[in-house]
């Protein structure tokens, strides 16, 4: 008889590098394919913006008719939040969680496989409207009865329905990701008053997430529901309440919009700290200002339906009002870590200041409309779009690239170029405010939002100019960066494990980590466990346990490749 | 005196210049329009105040972060780490009680503004129904007519000034918004099923005129060209505009485009022209000019019988009068404050 020999299958067998990225169940990879995704979807979006602002920067319809016009705000808002703002920052939350918590991967790899997998498919089926005869055309808010099928016949609707339910699902499914690998995968010595203020907002976040998207599912199932199968859950001809949606959409939409801007938050959090070469000021402080922001955004909700005549304004008002003490706590708090510090103007730092003075100006006009009075001059108009954009854009967005700068070095090994960083920089800023900051006038002037067309007697032609220019400065301003990500990745500065001088654990293991993340993990006494290591020689001492405990360290040989260069 | 150097003098010049530009900035505009309602007044009055907030907190803020940038910026070389400060819970408390201040503020005087706004009169003193339909509008009258768009024209809501109007907004399809800028006030038009309420509003228009406005709440494919026209006019006015609409006529102030329109400018106390002539039977318009900052207007008499009033100007500013169609013949027109020394001849040819 023949004997067959088997081959041993030891070492590394030969994949090809397509099929590893479609079957990855590593955080790493999961977390960039989320980055890259988002950003494609971006400029899917981006796209929509500038054809909504080249419409808009005349009177009368020049480009599209007013169908396709609706189309594209719909479609620019829905793929903006769902797809874009949402994901991006969960992406940098899969690649940087794990490693600031000096854990080897997520709590579940191949739901987080799955959750992300179910993104693109929701946002090609939200965007595959435009192949059936249109996509949605009724706003990211899809009010009802606008939404029913007597009023919006179309299937576009019915697939951004099933679109957003995916990617509500994905999102839950991250949520619960997160949550498992905070409570669970921190490293030894790392309690939560001890974690890393990032992953504090993913917590909240990701608690927001699971609390809220499933009220949104649960809309739109009952939507589904009403237009394909004669339900009358918000047609008032058929018996049900418009107003029913809402209160769901919006009892999601608002802990939403936190769910947006917690992360970058976050980030920012991390990067002031590290280029002010200063603690974060006032770290409780911090971590329960971003809990009671979470708490006060589930009793808010109704503070975008003041003018809906359907709900009790004193209550609502009184809570929105609330939800300032906390975000003025962290801006302070901000503020003081600047103070007395030594700031480095590197790009991270330059969109994160950038982050702090848009984000003031979104959160201000945010407590303006939370006056009733107000509210009912500017609700729906212009006002309120540069509202909602100083707080996306001004905030989650200067974020994101803030993050973008940032990690960029941890996840490829290289650092992208400094003056083109701060080129994109400016010409971002500028054409942010451009863009953005006339929509303040135009809406107190009476530009509601959503309309294609207005009257050249009405005034507001200059500005509507002004703000269309605005937006082509940050579609340029996208060039550079763009240009500066593959340069770097050709031909980068090599940017050793920490670049930035952080404290937190990404920056104690190599750039881009082996797939593992850690063979080795430092002391962790604070919330910036790098601190004493990479600072501590000759200089001010953190704490002094950390003197006592730096000479326990357990080190067995064999480690000493894998520290980081600085400690050695 | 010692000699300023130039980078104090840069400081200082940004330290003063920032926030005087920033006011005169924040001064200039972010202001919505003159409010031509009482409550309307209220609510300007309030935002004005919630302005004044918004800025001292945005220069405060924003003037201190760019002080930080310029004053604690690292310098080349610099390797000393500054004070590794954690946190000082005297400087939390009182940051904490700020924004606490400033939002019950707000929220009190934001109160007593909403009762202003959503004060209802026991006799409002017209009622009409407001019906939003995609995309124009049914203005219907209490035991009067109903009034639609007319063409491409879009409607006109007449109401009298001076008095509660309320307004019942209603909806059989989907949810519009009713809203005119110059009254700073808006409200959703919810279609209701049995058990439901419409929802109401009510003001009081300070100024008669012409004021646009607008559905506000997206309601599907000609969003943008649902709009509206808010004719507010004197008591008398008001009462032959919807008795006129009741018999069928044209409205006599029926607003819209002129066929005809006669340019006459006032000054020193005197009018440009001593005549014009327009067609019979036929609407025109008036652009009427006050080069002065005395009060004139233009009426149109038959003898002493005015058939047309135009409002007055009190002082230097235009305004576009819409006249009633006239049966040929001879009229003349007169500033009602000047009588004998502003006057002409109006020829109204067949």
């Amino acid at each position: 008889m023949a004997t067959t020999t088997l081959e041993p299958r030891a070492g590394s067998y030969h994949r090809s590098w397509v099929l590893d990225w479609l079957t990855t169940v590593d955080h790493k990879k999961i977390g960039i394919l989320y980055i890259v995704n988002s950003f494609l979807f971006f400029f899917a979006a981006g796209f929509l913006a500038l054809l909504i602002r080249s419409e808009l920067a005349v009177p009368g319809m020049q480009f599209l008719d007013q169908n396709t016009y609706n189309q594209a705000f719909t479609m620019h808002g829905t793929i903006m939040i769902f797809l874009f703002v949402v994901p991006v920052l969960a992406g940098f939350g899969n690649y940087i969680v794990p490693l600031q918590l000096g854990a080897p991967d997520m709590a579940f790899p191949r739901i987080n496989a799955l959750s992300f997998w179910l993104l693109p498919l929701g946002g090609l089926l939200i965007f595959s409207g435009y192949l059936f005869g249109g996509a949605a055309a009724e706003g990211w808010t899809g009010y009802a009865p606008l939404t029913s099928d007597r009023f919006a016949p179309g299937v576009g609707t019915d697939l951004w329905i099933i679109g957003l339910a995916l990617v509500g699902t994905a999102s839950i499914m991250g949520a619960i990701n997160f949550i498992a690998t905070i409570f669970k995968m921190r490293a030894p010595g790392m309690t939560l008053m001890r974690m890393p203020i990032f992953v504090w907002t993913i917590l909240v976040t990701a608690t927001l997430i699971l609390l809220a998207t499933p009220v949104l599912t649960a809309g739109l199932i009952a939507l589904f529901i009403d237009r394909n199968y004669g339900g009358s859950f918000f047609d008032p001809a058929v018996g049900g309440n418009p107003i029913l949606w809402q209160h769901i959409f919006w009892f999601f939409g608002h802990p939403e919009v936190y769910i947006v801007i917690l992360p970058a938050m976050g980030v920012v959090s991390e990067i002031l700290p590290v280029f002010s070469r200063k603690p974060l000021f006032g770290y409780k402080a911090f971590v329960f200002a971003t809990v009671a922001i979470g708490l006060l955004s589930f009793s808010v909700w109704a503070h975008h339906m003041f003018t809906t005549g359907a709900v009790f304004l004193p209550f609502f008002s009184f809570m929105t009002a609330l939800i300032a003490i906390p975000t003025g706590i962290k801006m302070f708090n901000w503020l003081g870590t600047l103070w007395r510090g030594k700031l480095i103007l590197a790009t991270p730092m330059l969109f994160s200041l950038g982050f702090l003075s848009m984000f003031l100006i979104g959160g201000i006009s945010g407590v303006m409309l939370a006056s009733p009075p107000i509210d009912f001059h500017v609700q729906d108009t212009y006002f309120v779009v540069a509202h909602l954009h100083y707080v996306f854009f001004g905030g989650s967005v200067f974020g994101v690239f803030a993050a973008a700068y940032y990690w960029f070095p941890k996840m490829t090994g290289r650092k992208l170029n400094e003056p083109l960083g701060k080129i994109h920089f400016w010409i971002h800023f500028i054409g942010f405010n451009l863009a953005f900051f006339p929509m303040h006038q135009l809406g107190l002037s009476g530009m509601p939002r959503r309309i294609g067309d207005y009257s050249p007697d009405a005034g507001w032609t200059i500005l509507n100019m002004v703000s269309t220019v605005g937006a082509f400065m940050i579609a340029v301003s996208i060039i550079p960066f763009l240009i500066n990500v593959v340069a770097t990745l050709i031909n980068g500065e090599p940017a050793g494990d920490n670049p930035w001088e952080g404290n937190t654990l990404e920056w104690a293991t190599t750039s881009p980590p082996p797939p593992h993340n850690f063979d080795r993990l430092p002391p962790i006494h604070s919330e910036r466990p790098l601190f004493f290591l990479t600072q501590g020689h000759g200089h001010a001492v953190e704490r002094p346990e950390d003197l006592v405990e730096e000479e326990i360290v357990d080190e067995k040989p064999g480690d000493i490749e894998r520290r980081p260069k600085d400690l050695v | 005196m010692q000699p300023t150097a130039p980078r104090n003098r840069l400081r200082k010049m940004l330290r003063v210049g920032i926030p005087v530009l920033l006011t005169v900035l924040l001064a200039g505009c972010l202001l919505p329009p003159d409010p031509k309602t009482e409550a309307g007044r209220d609510v300007f009055n309030l935002y004005l105040v919630v302005l004044a907030l918004a800025a001292i907190v945005f220069i405060g803020v924003e003037g201190f972060i760019l002080y930080a940038v310029f004053r604690y910026r690292r310098k080349p070389g610099d390797d000393v780490l500054p004070e590794q400060l954690h946190g000082n819970n005297k400087v939390e408390v009182v940051w904490t009680l700020i924004p606490t201040v400033i939002v019950l503020v707000l929220f009190v005087v934001s109160i007593m503004t909403l009762n202003e706004v959503e004060a209802r009169s026991e006799n409002p003193g017209v009622t009409i129904e407001v019906q939003g339909f995609q995309w124009s509008w049914n203005f219907v009258y209490e035991d009067g007519p109903t009034i639609g768009p007319r063409g491409n024209e879009p409607p006109e809501l007449a109401v009298p000034v001076g008095e509660p109007v309320r307004l019942i907004l209603t909806s059989d399809n989907v949810i519009h918004a009713f809203y005119v800028p110059q009254f700073l006030l808006k409200r959703d038009m919810v279609p209701v099923n049995e058990n439901g309420t419409p929802n109401d509003i009510e003001f009081v228009v300070s100024e008669a005129g012409t004021y646009a406005g607008q559905c506000a709440e997206f309601c599907g494919t000609d969003h943008a060209g649902m709009v509206f026209t808010v004719n507010a006019m004197p008591r008398a006015d008001y009462d032959a505009y919807i008795a006129a609409i009741e018999d069928g006529e044209t409205p006599p102030t029926g607003g819209g485009d002129c066929e005809t329109t006669i340019d006459i400018s006032a000054n020193n106390t005197r009018f440009d022209i001593d005549e014009f002539e327009v067609p019979a039977d036929t609407a025109f318009c008036i652009a009427f000019e006050n080069l002065e900052d005395v009060p004139h207007n233009v009426a149109i008499l038959s003898g002493s019988e005015a058939l047309f009033e135009g409002s007055f100007l009190n002082e230097a500013g235009s305004i576009i009068y819409e006249v009633p169609a006239l049966p040929a013949g001879d009229y003349t027109f007169v500033c009602q404050a000047h009588i004998q020394a502003m006057a002409g001849t109006v020829t109204v040819t067949e």
